[in-house]
């Protein structure tokens, strides 16, 4: 079905329909002009703190360039992502003014971050940079990073969730890529084989960590994490059906352990080739494209997310973007920094080498755009951010709470308890959860 | 009890009557067959205690494959070392402990042999109340509101809330163990200084503490030992640069969930010290864990 | 007149200057405590009254009761974890005190190699919770941890062990107990060392066995010993959070979640600081309570054995 059949020329319009559809006129691609780098802060030295995430593996390839041309000395700290939250947030509210630059996720942390005071106001920094190019941006990514007037963030990473499947295994045995969730399931069963090593599927299943993947099941099934009003959805029959498939995917095709799997431990399963299909976020392909790493590098296949009753509605969201200290000493420095990693030639760079597609209109519209993925993959993100959803976890500020809360169910459906039951009583405890954010945050 | 590792060590048998010498020699006999047993039980118990030590020192030598593979063979490496100290920045953290320990450990003990010695000698119970106290109230009863006053102090991530926070622990172990112990010096021979005309101060130094040297070696090794082994104090109070080792490698876990080979080697690292320490100084350990048990 | 006025002066003065001295002995450990631990403690109970996140841009909000009224009667993670944390402890100490008690028995007389074996099993102890724990982690996992790996190869079903909720628990259980299984057996030990000798000759002499005389000799002699090993083990066990934290942070689900992780949580990860402070509250008042229990026990068996 989704082999290479299309031509590159076609990608190249299908781009342009979306760019437009997207309500952002197709820039004109940069060419390979040098983008300015000053050095008027040599000498200087911040500190960033970044995810273990591919993105920030590939930006430390480059920082070398960068401190040669600025005269900026870098130092770069690394956490995986629930630490790195942590991290900030203790840094932050200690006072620690610990890192001048960090990585953080604006549907996570954004919020909270903003409300505190935390971030520093970069829409001056943004605005008077001409090269820079503030109008460039795509307007989705930039709505998840600004509050009211408040450009809180700059957004470096785009993602949506695609379905990762065993090219080998699926020929062998005569089967399809999956277009719909039945026929996941189906496909997941037929090739369950775990005496000879292979499960059907393997997703994440740890209570905080599964949200955000299972996000796009309960929107496939029509259901959604908070309604109109601003109360708990999670009690809807296709909310049920959602947590109901989810952990039933893995109860009975998945490897053991999956309820304390996020991530890394899901992906090295996909990775060591002891599962047919994955579904994750697609910038993380990395993982299983290097040889380094992975055992399937050229039996995997990419297709976009399955439809569901309701649709295929995947979520398309800004998973990462680079915040600025508000307490910060080094502050033109650190916009030194964030300009240059997220400038035009670097965004290209990210997207079409190193596979993190970011949120420029000017690169998502050039040849490389798309060219630095795997044909299918590339295909694949351009249907899966069609139709996607801008978020992949409850729009609140308490958002670890808020994951905890609507997580349980995720677990319990994976053991095979009463999922209804577990449903119930998320749904009462999310409403009280809501009802107090709404309380304790006005507005 | 000034010999400490009196304590746990079997005395030689007193001579007995000839009757109860006539039943020893019965039960002599039972005694060869219940002492195999007993050595294979201790064996066993030996091989169950140390499992998890032993393999966790034999994963830190093996590749990431081999730990996968179903199978039981490998060849030793010291890869996983290697990366620990270039990638993880290992030595710095283990700089970090060393430090922390060594610092809350003299604190704790200048604090808290003066107050041992107050407190047997001068009956200040009232305070041996207190930081007994010190070891019920839970660690993190005091964590949340030191996080916030150290913040607002400019303190969060500095050396010095490290310091102090473990000092919670140390001093009052400190004074728990001292106390029994000096109250057991016979007071003569200070009475008979003080006479003499030395200072209160003056007797306490030159003569309780060095009569008190077994007791003070075991206080000092159990502070530092609970120093470098301590994790909440540190996964809250730490920065970047003071970060200790338990707090290193949790962050391991799920960043280095798939490089176990690293993620042992660290763990060995780790445990090392304090390993050796026990090894070496055994007699000490022990006293400093049933200081306090046995009084009658 | 003058001179006995002046002696009395100056005797007073020496006294004064007596109490100072010793005062100066525990003014620096003094100070400590009150800084450390007092001042902290008081404000953590007045922040128990207030709602707060931390940030400096929002002031602590005032809420009376409200924190403690929400642990008792809407929390749903609360009075769950209460009751881990009882099963834990109840569960881990009993196990140890009859390990240990065992093991102190095998040690008990004199043999070859008698302190190389002392030595040994003091390493569980000692060995840093966090970096142990991540053997443990590797030996329980699912696919490769060798646990399961003996179970493949006998024909026995791998577990889930910690990737489980309803073995999770006792998983941890499992670990704390083989990490301090050994204190309880040094404790008990030295208390078996301390016991007079004459009622066992006299035992022996009347032809009791070994085991009657354990019973009725030993242990009723040991129990005040016992009660404080017990006494200082289950106050560590109720704040036990080194290895629940590191293998399973409260997880799978809520399953190993109890009073310190949730205080943990509560504090740290959601910042809600006014709801830890008071779950601290009254975490704190739960372990006072129980060690109240024990020292009250301790104190009747000390007083009766001295009749």
């Amino acid at each position: 079905m989704f082999t290479s059949r299309f031509s590159v020329r076609s990608i190249f319009s299908l781009f342009v329909v979306v760019s437009l559809l997207l309500g952002v006129s197709p820039a004109l691609a940069q060419g390979d002009e040098e983008f300015p780098i000053s050095d008027e802060y040599a000498g200087t030295q911040i500190r960033i703190i970044a995810a273990n995430h591919p993105w920030n593996n590939a930006i430390q390839r480059l920082i070398p360039d960068f401190e040669a041309a600025s005269g900026i000395t870098i130092r770069l700290e690394s956490y995986f992502e629930d630490q790195l939250s942590q991290r900030l947030q203790i840094g932050l509210t200690g006072g620690t003014a610990e890192a001048d630059v960090f990585m953080f996720r604006p549907l996570q942390e954004g919020l909270l971050f903003e409300k505190n005071g935390w971030v520093a106001d970069l829409r001056e920094f943004a605005e008077n940079d001409e090269a820079w190019n503030l109008a460039d941006w795509q307007p989705g990514p930039m709505g998840t990073v600004t509050s009211g007037d408040v450009l809180f963030g700059i957004p470096i990473v785009t993602e949506r969730q695609a379905l990762y499947y065993r090219k080998d295994l699926l020929e062998e045995a005569g089967i399809e890529v999956p277009q719909t969730l039945e026929e996941l399931e189906a496909a997941a069963a037929a090739l369950h084989d775990p005496d000879n090593g292979v499960y059907g599927i393997v997703l994440r299943g740890q209570r905080s960590a599964a949200v955000t993947q299972f996000s796009s099941f309960l929107y496939s099934f029509g259901g959604q994490w908070i309604d109109e009003e601003g109360n708990s959805a999670i009690g809807t029959p296709e909310a049920l059906q959602a947590y109901e498939y989810y952990g039933g995917l893995l109860r009975n095709y998945g490897p053991p352990g999956t309820i304390n799997m996020s991530w890394p431990q899901a992906i090295a399963v996909f990775a060591q080739g002891q599962a047919a299909f994955y579904l994750d976020a697609d910038i993380l392909y990395t993982n299983v494209t290097n040889p380094e790493a992975s055992l399937v590098v050229d039996k995997v296949g990419f297709a976009p997310f399955p439809e569901g009753p309701a649709g295929r509605r995947p979520y398309s969201v800004t998973s990462w973007a680079l915040g600025m200290n508000a307490t910060s000493e080094n502050k033109g420095a650190a916009w030194e920094f964030i300009r240059w990693a997220t400038s035009p030639e670097i965004v290209r760079k990210m997207q079409s080498e190193f596979g993190q597609s970011g949120a420029r209109s000017s690169v998502w519209a050039s040849p490389e755009g798309l060219g630095g993925f795997p044909p299918d993959l590339a295909e694949a993100i351009v249907i899966n951010g069609q139709t996607g959803v801008g978020f992949d976890r409850p729009r609140v500020i308490r958002v670890g709470e808020a994951r905890d809360i609507v997580g349980l169910p995720i677990v319990v459906a994976i053991e095979g308890g009463d999922v209804a039951q577990a449903v119930e009583e998320a749904h009462a405890a999310f409403q009280r959860f809501l009802e107090q954010e709404a309380a304790e945050f006005g507005e | 009890m000034t010999d400490l590792s009196q304590a746990t060590t079997p005395r030689p048998h007193r001579p007995l009557s000839r009757q109860a010498a006539m039943s020893k020699r019965r039960a002599q006999m039972r005694r060869i067959s219940a002492e195999s047993v007993r050595a294979v039980l201790l064996l066993v118990i030996i091989v169950i205690f140390l499992f998890p030590v032993i393999w966790m020192a034999l994963a830190a030598f093996q590749t990431q494959i081999e730990i996968i593979s179903p199978g039981w063979g490998f060849t030793p490496t010291l890869r996983n070392f290697d990366r620990v100290f270039s990638e993880y920045n290992f030595l710095r953290y283990m700089g970090n402990s060393f430090l922390v320990a060594a610092v809350s450990t003299a604190l704790s003990l200048l604090l808290g042999l003066p107050g041992a010695y107050a407190i047997a000698r001068f009956h200040y119970d009232w305070l041996g109340v207190v930081l007994l106290a010190a070891r019920i109230v839970p660690g993190i009863t005091f964590l949340v509101p030191w996080y916030i006053l150290f913040s607002r102090a400019g303190l969060n991530g500095t050396y010095i809330a490290l310091i102090l926070s473990h000092m919670i622990v140390s001093m009052p172990f400190i004074v728990w163990v001292m106390v029994p112990f000096f109250e057991g010096l016979p007071i003569e021979v200070e009475e008979s200084a003080r006479i003499d005309g030395a200072t209160m101060l003056g007797t306490f130094v030159r003569i309780a503490l060095p009569l008190s040297v077994p007791a003070i070696m075991t206080a000092t090794i159990m502070s530092f030992i609970f120093s470098w082994n301590n994790f909440m104090f540190s996964l809250v109070l730490s920065g970047d640069d003071t970060r200790t080792l338990p707090v290193a490698i949790f962050n391991f876990i799920t960043y280095a969930s798939i490089d176990w080979g690293g993620l042992m080697a660290a763990a060995v690292l780790i445990t090392l010290p304090v390993l050796v320490i026990t090894v070496f100084m055994q007699r000490y350990v022990v006293s400093g864990l049933t200081a306090g048990a046995i009084k009658g | 007149m003058a001179t006995h006025r002046t002696t009395q002066t100056h005797t007073s003065l020496i006294h004064l200057r007596r109490r100072f001295q010793r005062l100066s002995f525990i003014l620096p450990a003094l100070i400590f405590v009150v800084v450390m631990m007092a001042f902290p403690v008081a404000y953590n109970g007045w922040l128990s009254f207030h709602e707060w996140t931390g940030s400096a841009r929002r002031a602590p909000e005032y809420v009376g009761i409200d924190n403690y009224t929400e642990l008792f009667t809407q929390s749903d993670r609360f009075f769950p974890a209460v009751k881990r944390t009882f099963l834990f402890t109840g569960v881990v100490v009993t196990a140890e005190l009859v390990f240990g008690i065992g093991i102190a028995l095998l040690l008990r007389d004199a043999f070859p190699g008698h302190t190389v074996v002392k030595t040994l099993i003091l390493l569980p102890m000692v060995a840093t919770p966090v970096a142990i724990s991540m053997a443990w982690l590797l030996m329980l996992e699912p696919t490769i941890g060798v646990f399961n790996k003996i179970l493949r190869d006998i024909g026995l079903t791998p577990q889930p062990w910690l990737g489980s909720q309803s073995q999770a628990l006792w998983v941890l259980m499992a670990v704390d107990i083989w990490q301090w299984t050994p204190m309880m057996a040094m404790i008990t030990l030295a208390g078996l060392l301390s016991l007079p000798e004459d009622p066992y000759e006299a035992a022996l002499v009347d032809g009791a066995s070994s085991l009657q005389s354990f019973f009725h000799i030993t242990l009723p002699l040991l129990v005040p010993t016992l009660l404080t090993a017990v006494l200082l083990r289950s106050i560590e066990a109720l704040k036990t959070f080194d290895i629940i934290y590191t293998m399973t942070r409260g997880g799978p689900g809520f399953s190993t979640e109890t009073l310190n992780t949730l205080a943990y949580v509560r504090a740290f990860e959601y910042f809600r600081l006014g709801q830890a402070a008071a779950l601290l509250v009254v975490f704190f008042a739960i372990v006072l309570g129980v060690s109240v229990i024990f020292i009250q026990m301790r104190r009747s068996v000390s007083m009766r054995q001295a009749l």
